[in-house]
């Protein structure tokens, strides 16, 4: 019993007091929100805090290899589409190859399937200077889509797979949108432990050397290609997961699903999220994913109306400044559209954020403390080179 | 040789000219790519939708002198105007990425100029995609002669021959700047080494800018020849033809301008006669949409088997 509780001891140190304290009450404020909330929102709102999660968890698997080993992966939604397509594949009735098998079964294959295929992409591909992992990811995550829409015999092509075998734990099956939301969460929460642990592993370590210095890193006896495959592994390992849990909840697997969008989702809420950093990939996702979607909900849509006046006052101004320069610029729409517009642009955003980061705040907006110190106080050795010292 | 007598020779000569155009389009874009990386080990992930500028540029030029109704010799005008406006528009937009996402980043951990890349990529097309166009698909005016040359039964189209040529006399122009001129000096010293370039007195700021500027303007005219050829233009139109530049910058050897234009044409060529050879073989069908994996599959071979380019000799130069 005290080993138990001398281990429970050191797993509150590790992963709770990592989260900056100002940011507790946040996560406290979140996990009762989640639970004790959980009947007071329509499905809609359900579906939006299903996706921040599940975007959470797939930005925590991705932030493994962006934020730990310092590997830029831009093709994640292969590792997300694998687990889905696996577990549509193997546990649909419309599929060619239905293997009549328990969703409980599936999950692990999906899971082997994802960080087998990480492998087999990253063992050509690491070994090399890390540029090359980014092009070729980007390449492959457009290639699986190919994949996906030509292999009929096992995909059904743009038809999709549905009617996928929902998960059942025995005393109730998950099918209501609550019920897949609780379990993203627990999902997220064991990656969310998982990964943290690994992190303060020694496994963690060679990634964070490497990321800071590869040659040194290898200098110092790190197999350096063999732990840079453990990440990417492990990263494919969890886009898996998340996308065999997506597969059921939206019960329609379809090449359609699983563009570059997906990678470009992920990848932007890892790097404004900050980089290394759990509490930021959730924040990322909650301001990413979940802004994005309010804003087309129908509440929002009311709220707007209050702001029709604006049309009265803007329209002539854009009509006045389209006969002075010719210009046609269009009037503004109606305000309930304006949500939804609005939600059209989020990609622009995201790739005008990921520059405004990369440049004005490297370490992301809510960086790990350690990355943090890292960007503020340049190590010794480089300090010492650029005196002309070393 | 035998399996090549199932299908006619004319097929196969229509295969080589397709993979020729498609492989002059992919050398233009490969030769950005290249020299960036040459100059800074940076790849230009956002040179796709410099391209798509390019495309753009051209097809407004287009539009403004008359579109369809443009003919006679208003066509050699209009294609030399939309060329230049291409050239500039794509270069104006490279200078100004490498002003305000690569230059604050020149001394950053390495992942960050990738990443920065990467949004500028994902910012310019979906800000053409959905910004401008609202998803719409645009579509180049067919200006060009519709004729074709005839050789006995083997035919090529003019617009090919003219895409060709005019490639292969864009790549001269490039070539002779960067291998005579004094710009062209300083940017090879600058890939050399950056530092002993600015010990003997060379501009690295203004090399640099020449390297993506001279890259842009070669990924614009591209644009302009795929829009004639292609014919439909969008915001991500730069991401595929994007990767196959690259693929091919990477089959020269990286950092290497006759190896990315080698690289080009045999990339459009494995694409399309690779893969009707891969197709002669029974039981394997690949239908055209395959050509995609085809070159992304030949990517990951030439980084397993010769990271440095299959056509150079020095080994260990990059990689």
């Amino acid at each position: 019993m005290r080993s138990l509780r001398a281990s429970w001891g050191r797993v509150q140190e590790q992963t709770w007091e990592r989260i900056p304290s100002r940011l507790r009450p946040i996560v406290w404020f979140l996990i009762a929100f989640s639970v004790v909330f959980i009947n007071r929102f329509d499905d809609t709102w359900m579906r939006m805090f299903f996706l921040v999660g599940l975007y959470a968890t797939l930005g925590m698997g991705l932030n493994v290899v962006v934020g730990m080993a310092g590997l830029l992966d831009l093709g994640f939604v292969a590792f997300f589409a694998t687990g889905a397509y696996t577990v549509a594949i193997f546990g649909s009735p419309v599929s060619p190859h239905d293997a009549h098998l328990n969703y409980w079964v599936l999950v692990p294959l999906a899971i082997g399937l994802g960080a087998l295929i990480g492998v087999l992409l990253g063992l050509p591909v690491l070994p090399l200077r890390g540029d090359y992992l980014a092009i070729v990811t980007l390449g492959f995550g457009e290639i699986i889509r190919i994949l996906a829409l030509n292999m009929n015999d096992y995909t059904r092509g743009s038809s999709g797979l549905f009617e996928i075998r929902k998960p059942d734990l025995g005393f109730m099956v998950i099918e209501d949108v609550r019920a897949f939301y609780v379990m993203i969460l627990v999902a997220a929460l064991a990656v969310w432990f998982v990964t943290s642990r690994i992190r303060d592993s020694r496994v963690g370590r060679a990634w964070e050397a490497i990321r800071e210095d590869e040659d040194v890193a290898a200098a110092m006896g790190i197999n350096t290609t063999r732990y840079k495959l453990m990440a990417f592994a492990t990263g494919a390992a969890v886009g898996a997961i998340g996308g065999a849990i997506y597969a059921p909840f939206i019960d329609f697997v379809a090449p359609q699903s699983f563009s570059l969008q997906v990678s470009i989702n992920v990848l932007a809420i890892v790097i404004i999220g900050g980089m290394g950093n759990t509490t930021g990939v959730i924040a990322g996702s909650l301001i990413l994913i979940g802004v994005p979607e309010l804003l087309q909900f129908q509440e929002t849509a009311d709220f707007l109306q209050k702001f029709a006046w604006l049309r009265d006052v803007l329209n002539p101004v854009i009509h006045g400044f389209n006969t002075v320069t010719f210009l046609n610029l269009p009037d503004l729409p109606q305000p309930e559209d304006w949500g939804k517009k609005l939600a059209l642009y989020r990609f622009v955003v995201f790739g005008l954020l990921m520059v405004i980061v990369m440049v004005l705040r490297p370490m992301g907006i809510f960086p790990s403390k350690r990355r943090e110190l890292e960007f503020e106080n340049p190590p010794e050795a480089e300090l010492a080179a650029s005196q002309g010292v070393g | 040789m035998s399996i090549l007598f199932l299908t006619t020779p004319e097929f196969w000569f229509d295969q080589i000219v397709n993979g020729l155009t498609t492989g002059s389009i992919y050398a233009l874009v490969a030769l950005g790519y290249t020299m960036v990386y040459g100059v800074l080990q940076l790849i230009n992930f956002a040179h796709g939708e410099v391209f798509m500028i390019g495309a753009f540029a051209g097809y407004g030029v287009l539009l403004a002198l008359g579109g369809q109704d443009i003919s006679g010799v208003m066509i050699v005008v209009a294609l030399v105007l939309a060329l230049i406006a291409a050239g500039l528009a794509s270069g104006a937009t490279a200078i100004a990425i490498e002003r305000l996402a690569y230059r604050p980043l020149r001394n950053a951990p390495r992942l960050a100029p990738l990443i920065s890349a990467i949004g500028v990529s994902v910012f310019l097309s979906h800000l053409v995609d959905d910004g401008f166009l609202n998803g719409e698909t645009k579509h180049y005016d067919q200006i060009f002669p519709a004729g074709k040359l005839s050789l006995g039964a083997l035919n090529v189209s003019y617009l090919q021959l003219f895409l060709m040529g005019a490639s292969l006399a864009m790549m001269a122009v490039l070539y002779w700047i960067i291998q005579r001129t004094k710009l062209g000096r300083s940017i090879r010293a600058v890939a050399e080494s950056r530092d002993n370039a600015a010990l003997m007195g060379v501009d690295v700021n203004r090399a640099i800018v020449a390297t993506f500027a001279l890259g842009a303007i070669m990924a614009g005219f591209a644009g302009v020849l795929y829009g004639l050829f292609f014919s439909s233009i969008r915001g991500s139109m730069g991401f595929i033809p994007g990767i196959k530049a690259f693929t091919a910058a990477v089959l020269g050897g990286i950092g290497s301008i006759p190896g990315a234009v080698v690289g080009g044409y045999f990339l459009g060529l494995a694409e399309t006669v690779g893969r009707e050879l891969l197709n002669e073989i029974p039981g394997v069908n690949l239908p055209n949409e395959w050509k995609d994996v085809v070159a992304f599959a030949l990517l990951v071979l030439v980084l397993i088997f010769r990271p440095t380019g299959i056509f150079t000799q020095q080994e260990g130069k990059r990689a």
